[in-house]
């Protein structure tokens, strides 16, 4: 296991907002939560990478994490792309690139990733003098993702990438997600969108006002009844016989 | 030969230059200090203590006050962390209003009564600490540590996010902040050759925050216009008698109304470059 969570809570003041949430994730698996707003999908991805207090314990790699403890993990290799890209708007998309690469000692290497990331996203190469605030929603995304990734993570959390993007733009976002498998990174995806979540996740998590409610592998949870009743908009695939 | 006059209107307008970019180094971490007049103060009284009782030479003094003024910056930056915006600003302007009624009680170094018996600056020895003062904030200007300020300045849980150490850029800001303006405060002492409490008040603060404001608060260079023209403007005014502070306030909300981000700003600055290559 890459990550093991066990017993997670996280306060919010006197508000619970996540409730003894148990989570596993091997190493090259994409793992999904998924919940309505104020499920506590983004808190648990917030605890995860150190930029929230908690309760319980999240063991990456073996090791212990401790709460708010975000520039540690990012050097262990956990790095996260939060809900509405944590982009710096006021600075050039290659400043931003090169911030990037800050918690890393190998800066000539980093160089070389760099261009490596304008190979892999030409769009950023054509913007590199651009302000990131005037780059589109979805060169925003590409340009936060590209960020995380020259932290040179194992551990990749997305928290919901396709928000506020055009249905066209979300399928390239999530054809981009599906793509870093191949890479070897393991992704925590937190989404809404549950449909095409689950057609990229090898497993996945409900949650519910801060709990599990339903977990397993994305073929199983694509016909549980919480999961359609709830997100899929309808009734489990082997109720109707539909593939 | 420069005349008494514009002697001592550039020896304020180096010190309050000083002064604007102690504010000018925590301001690029998205920190607002009203309380700097406090380290001024500081470093007035230390510079002033080492050079009349201790006998050192003045720039000793000054480097000596500018470490003490660092270290109180720091312990000032930590508690500073968990305020942001107006309560950060109601907070530093506390602590300059506490060094100042330190000061006025402190007999020791003269209490209410001031301080005197510092050997008088020359304008260039002002000027050559507001120059390199000047000159290392450019450096940084152009550095990584600058980047990391930005972004700290922008976006703090971004800026975490790619492993920066907030706490580390803020409180170190607050540090070399605090540094600069008692170099200001120790060139001040030394050039009016005598220091009371209420040199280093409230207003102190308002006038370097309004220098960086009203020069450009994303520039360095934005420091020195401000201070200028918050030193040379209501000496340009005097022909309107009584009227003349009314006037200068008026002429600083035009000036705020028309161009938001200061008189300079990156944009301005690199058209000014690139207008001065082509020539």
């Amino acid at each position: 296991m890459i990550l093991t969570v066990r017993g997670l809570e996280v306060f919010y003041g006197p508000i619970r907002a996540v409730r003894c949430i148990d989570l596993d994730i091997e190493a090259g698996e994409i793992v999904a939560l998924i919940g309505a707003n104020g499920a506590g999908k983004t808190t648990t991805v917030r605890a995860i990478a150190g930029l929230a207090p908690f309760l319980g314990a999240i063991t990456y790699n073996g090791k212990s994490l401790t709460p708010n403890s975000a520039e540690h993990n990012l050097r262990a290799g956990i790095s996260l792309v939060p809900e509405g890209r944590g982009i710096l708007g006021r600075m050039t998309v290659e400043d931003n690139l090169n911030l990037g690469t800050y918690c890393r000692k190998d800066q000539a290497q980093a160089a070389k990733d760099i261009d490596g990331m304008f190979e892999r996203f030409p769009i950023l190469r054509e913007r590199r003098h651009s302000l990131a605030s005037l780059l589109s929603g979805g060169e925003q995304q590409m340009l936060a993702i590209a960020r995380a990734l020259l932290s040179r993570p194992r551990l990749l959390l997305l928290d919901e990438p396709s928000l506020g993007l055009a249905p066209k733009t979300t399928v390239a976002v999530f054809e981009l997600i599906s793509s870093l498998r191949r890479d070897g990174l393991t992704v925590l995806l937190v989404e809404q969108k549950a449909r095409q979540t689950l057609k990229i996740a090898d497993r996945a998590y409900l949650l519910e006002t801060g709990r599990v409610v339903t977990s397993g592998s994305a073929a199983e949870l694509a016909n549980d009844s919480l999961m359609t009743q709830a997100f899929l908009g309808g009734t489990p695939s082997h109720e109707t016989g539909a593939p | 030969m420069m005349s008494t006059y514009y002697a001592g209107l550039f020896a304020d307008i180096g010190i309050l230059f000083l002064g604007a970019m102690s504010v000018y180094i925590i301001l690029a971490t998205g920190q607002l200090s009203l309380g700097n007049a406090g380290f001024m103060g500081i470093g007035a009284y230390v510079a002033s203590f080492l050079t009349v009782e201790m006998h050192l030479p003045l720039t000793a003094a000054l480097v000596a006050s500018a470490l003490v003024a660092a270290v109180i910056g720091v312990i000032v930056g930590f508690p500073a962390l968990r305020l942001k915006g107006i309560y950060l600003a109601i907070a530093t302007l506390g602590f300059g209003e506490v060094v100042r009624s330190f000061l006025l009680n402190f007999d020791r170094m003269g209490g209410a009564g001031g301080f005197h018996g510092m050997k008088h600056v020359s304008l260039e020895y002002i000027w050559t600490w507001a120059g390199l003062i000047f000159l290392l904030i450019v450096m940084l200007e152009r550095s990584r540590l600058w980047l990391e300020m930005r972004a700290v300045h922008d976006d703090e849980t971004a800026a975490n996010l790619v492993g920066l150490n907030t706490t580390m850029t803020k409180v170190g800001a607050f540090g070399s902040g605090a540094a600069v303006a008692a170099i200001s405060g120790g060139l001040f002492a030394h050039h009016y050759v005598y220091i009371e409490p209420g040199n280093f008040g409230f207003e102190r603060s308002i006038d370097f925050v309004l220098a960086v404001i009203l020069g450009g608060s994303t520039v360095g260079a934005g420091a020195a216009v401000g201070a200028a023209l918050l030193v040379l403007l209501p000496e340009w005014l005097r022909f309107l008698a009584d009227w003349r502070l009314a006037a200068f306030g008026v002429l600083l909300v035009l000036v705020l109304l028309t161009r938001r981000q200061g008189i300079l700003d990156r944009p301005l600055l690199d058209k000014l470059r690139f207008r001065r290559a082509r020539s």
